[in-house]
């Protein structure tokens, strides 16, 4: 081609470069349409059995640069060489063969002939890279609407149940708020308890959801008695204090048993953080750590704490009825997960308690309420039993005297004898004699 | 090196003085001449095929009287034997002795005209076979060189079939072309009326001397045959046969056997000539195509059913050219010539 002039080389480059065009234009559409219509199918399989590759999906998109590059190579191997291109110039330019001869030859006395003028005048052939392609922007288009199908997920209905979950527990702990059972630093760690309940549901709703739910709330639950039972210990303490001081005209008592305990009830009440809701005297009093001393300030400081663990104790009354609204897990109450449904315990190795593998969660539900799980049952008043302290229960006979056979009786021995001879006297019968004869006679 | 522009234009003037004269004798058949011309450039021998009347012999003899060539004319009967053709030996008594003499047949000559070949038996058509193939005679196993140039324009009557015999596919794959000659128009018949008296043809004169005549020749050959063209030729002619991969549905459908590489050699002679006749130092597509149908339509060997179907060995050719890319590999279909 080099020994062609310059305007025919340029127009020959221009052909040439053309041509690469046409032919990656032939080559590339199919295989993106191919890898469109492949991504498609792809994205609705993931709709519908694989809704976490849903993220993802968007970036199939890339499948027609990844179409361009094995089409690129093979169009490379493909490429128009250079007799091809010179004899499409010349095909294009009428057929007269001139740019074929000229550049076979490499006659530089035709370089000025008007007939190889004519002949490199040859028009480019027009591009029409719609016609090719129309099935690669049918493909992408199936694609888009692929993608636009909605996924289908129970993920809607999770978060709807870890919602209801968490909406829940928040009204458990809202009433504790409201009734001042709770410590603004245990509301922060209840919520994040409660949102990590909420994620976790919002994925995947099974047992383990439901335990973790019934776990804070038997938390709240168990917490709640704790700051009762401070309640109860502290009145009670005041109480005793109260008829000591009584008894004492009104002074405190001088044993100091009473007010050492009062001490420990209130410093309990005060861990539990009960006191934030006191009056400010009484605060200031509980934080001092001291009694008052005389009998005026002490029966007012009765009074008020008094009150205070009335109304205290009201409030958990209030309470009394969350415990009884705590719901128990109860596995017929929500689907199985789908990983669960293929399991169904029948192979072996998958056996369980109930269903599902052996590795499988368990799942528990009609637990003992939690108020009545831990209550006490007193038993009978014991006392240390000494060594020496024993009594013989019963008189054994004493020991056998003689063998048994010996001490039996005659008519048993004789009745053994009967039964032995007639054994050995004993007919065989004739289909037995030979085998009988055979096994003796070894 | 391709031919000097100015050798190519002179061979061109030439060949267009030739057909120029020709043309004043045989009205309305440019394309019959054309054909002619390209075949005696090409050093080949035809075969014109026509009803009776339409100019035949008359383009024959005037192409001999124009070429100032030896021009011999045989009639083609039942009866005529091989050696009425090449030539025979006599019994003559010379100097007392009586020896046998060989007598030349009419074969002898530069340019052969052989009329109405069909009506010859077959045994005196295969004389033809050595001269026209080897351009040389064998008789009683002595071999004589024919005359050089020598040409072969052999004419048969399509349509009278009775008392005539066919000439043989190896009889037929000697003609370089086999030349149809249709009729003519009434504007030609009217310009026949006006300008002859009794049907005479006019007076020529030699154009082209014998050293002109070689000198043409030699410049034929000396045209350039790309190999892009080469190429586009081999493969017309591969897809003449039905078991070739390039072939068209007419050829796998009414072709028994196709066209041999002598049409393929054809092709690229009669090509280069017509070639120089337009004046170009090389061989183009089109010259290809525009003689591949006198070239391979009669080495088509067809089958029944093309007649059966109004198949001749043109339409074959004609659907052969069509169907293969002058390009091997073709343009990209994204691409569209203007």
């Amino acid at each position: 081609m080099s020994d062609l002039p310059v305007p025919i080389r340029r127009r020959l480059q221009r052909l040439a470069r053309r041509l690469s065009i046409g032919l990656f234009l032939d080559v590339w559409p199919r295989w993106t349409a191919a890898g469109l219509i492949a991504a498609g199918v792809a994205t609705l399989a993931c709709r519908v059995l694989a809704p976490r590759a849903s993220p993802y999906l968007v970036w199939l998109w890339i499948v027609p640069a990844i179409a361009a590059i094995p089409a690129a190579l093979l169009c490379r191997w493909r490429r128009f060489r250079h007799e091809d291109v010179l004899a499409a110039a010349d095909s294009l330019a009428g057929g007269t063969g001139t740019l074929l001869a000229v550049a076979e030859t490499r006659d530089a006395s035709w370089h000025e002939s008007p007939m190889l003028a004519r002949a490199a005048a040859f028009e480019l052939p027009r591009l029409r890279p719609w016609r090719r392609l129309k099935p690669a922007v049918a493909a992408a288009a199936f694609l888009a609407a692929a993608l636009a199908v909605p996924q289908r997920t129970a993920r809607a209905a999770d978060t709807a149940l870890a919602d209801d979950i968490a909406r829940t527990l928040a009204a458990t702990v809202a009433e504790l708020k409201q009734q001042q059972l709770v410590a603004p630093e245990e509301e922060k760690a209840l919520e994040d308890a409660i949102e990590r309940i909420r994620r976790d549901a919002g994925q995947r709703v099974d047992a383990s959801a439901w335990e973790a739910a019934d776990a804070l709330r038997e938390k709240l639950a168990s917490d709640a008695a704790a700051k009762q039972d401070a309640v109860k210990w502290a009145a009670q303490s005041l109480e005793r204090y109260a008829s000591a001081a009584n008894a004492a005209g009104g002074l405190p008592p001088a044993d100091g048993a009473e007010a050492a305990e009062l001490s420990k009830a209130l410093e309990q009440l005060a861990k539990s953080g009960l006191l934030a809701g006191a009056s400010k005297d009484l605060q200031a009093v509980l934080k001092s750590g001291k009694l008052p001393s005389d009998a005026a300030a002490l029966r007012a400081l009765s009074a008020s704490l008094g009150r205070y663990l009335k109304e205290t104790n009201g409030r958990f009354g209030e309470l009394a009825k969350l415990g009884k609204e705590f719901g128990r897990f109860n596995p017929a109450e929500f689907p199985l997960a789908e990983g669960d449904s293929a399991v169904d315990g029948t192979e072996p190795g998958q056996g369980a308690v109930t269903r599902g593998r052996a590795d499988a969660d368990l799942t528990f539900g009609q637990e003992t309420a939690p108020f009545d799980r831990f209550k006490a049952t007193p038993l009978p008043p014991g006392a240390a039993r000494s060594p020496d302290d024993w009594a013989p229960l019963v008189e054994l006979p004493g020991a056998p005297q003689g063998s048994p056979e010996l001490s039996a009786s005659a008519q048993a021995r004789s009745y053994a004898d009967a039964v032995g001879q007639g054994a050995w006297r004993r007919a065989l019968a004739p289909r037995h004699q030979s085998a009988v004869k055979k096994y003796f006679a070894k | 090196m391709m031919e000097t522009t100015e050798r190519v234009a002179a061979g061109q003037a030439k060949i267009a003085r030739l057909t120029g004269e020709l043309r004043r004798v045989i009205l309305g058949k440019e394309h019959t001449i054309d054909e002619v011309v390209a075949a005696l450039l090409a050093r080949g021998h035809v075969l014109l095929e026509g009803l009776p009347g339409l100019g035949k012999t008359e383009l024959i003899k005037a192409l001999s009287r124009l070429l100032a060539l030896d021009f011999r004319r045989i009639q083609f009967t039942p009866d005529l034997l091989p050696t009425d053709i090449t030539g025979s030996h006599i019994l003559q008594e010379r100097d007392g002795r009586k020896d046998f003499v060989f007598h030349p047949g009419p074969v002898f000559t530069n340019l052969l005209l052989a009329d109405e070949i069909n009506r010859a038996s077959p045994k005196t058509q295969a004389a033809l076979l050595e001269a026209m193939q080897e351009r040389r005679v064998t008789t009683f196993g002595e071999t004589r060189v024919l005359p050089d140039p020598f040409f072969v324009l052999a004419t048969q009557n399509p349509i009278e079939l009775e008392g005539t015999y066919p000439l043989p596919e190896a009889q037929l794959d000697r003609f370089m072309f086999k030349v149809e000659v249709a009729g003519v128009d009434r504007s030609v018949l009217e310009e026949i009326l006006v300008t002859r008296v009794r049907g005479e043809p006019p007076a020529l004169d030699p154009v082209l001397s014998a050293a002109e005549l070689a000198d043409l020749f030699a410049l034929v050959d000396a045209i350039h045959l790309p190999r892009g063209v080469a190429n586009y030729a081999a493969r017309l002619v591969a897809a003449s046969h039905p078991s070739s991969a390039d072939a068209p549905e007419a050829v796998r459908s009414f072709v028994k056997y196709g066209s041999s590489p002598r049409a393929a050699i054809a092709i690229g002679s009669a090509a280069r000539a017509r070639a120089l006749a337009a004046g170009k130092p090389n061989v183009g597509f089109d010259d290809v195509r525009r003689v591949a149908a006198p070239a391979m339509a009669h080495r088509l060997v067809l089958d029944y059913s093309a007649r059966l179907e109004g198949w001749d060995g043109r339409r074959v050719v004609d659907a052969i050219v069509t169907s293969v890319p002058e390009i091997e590999r073709g343009l990209p279909q994204t691409l569209e010539a203007r």
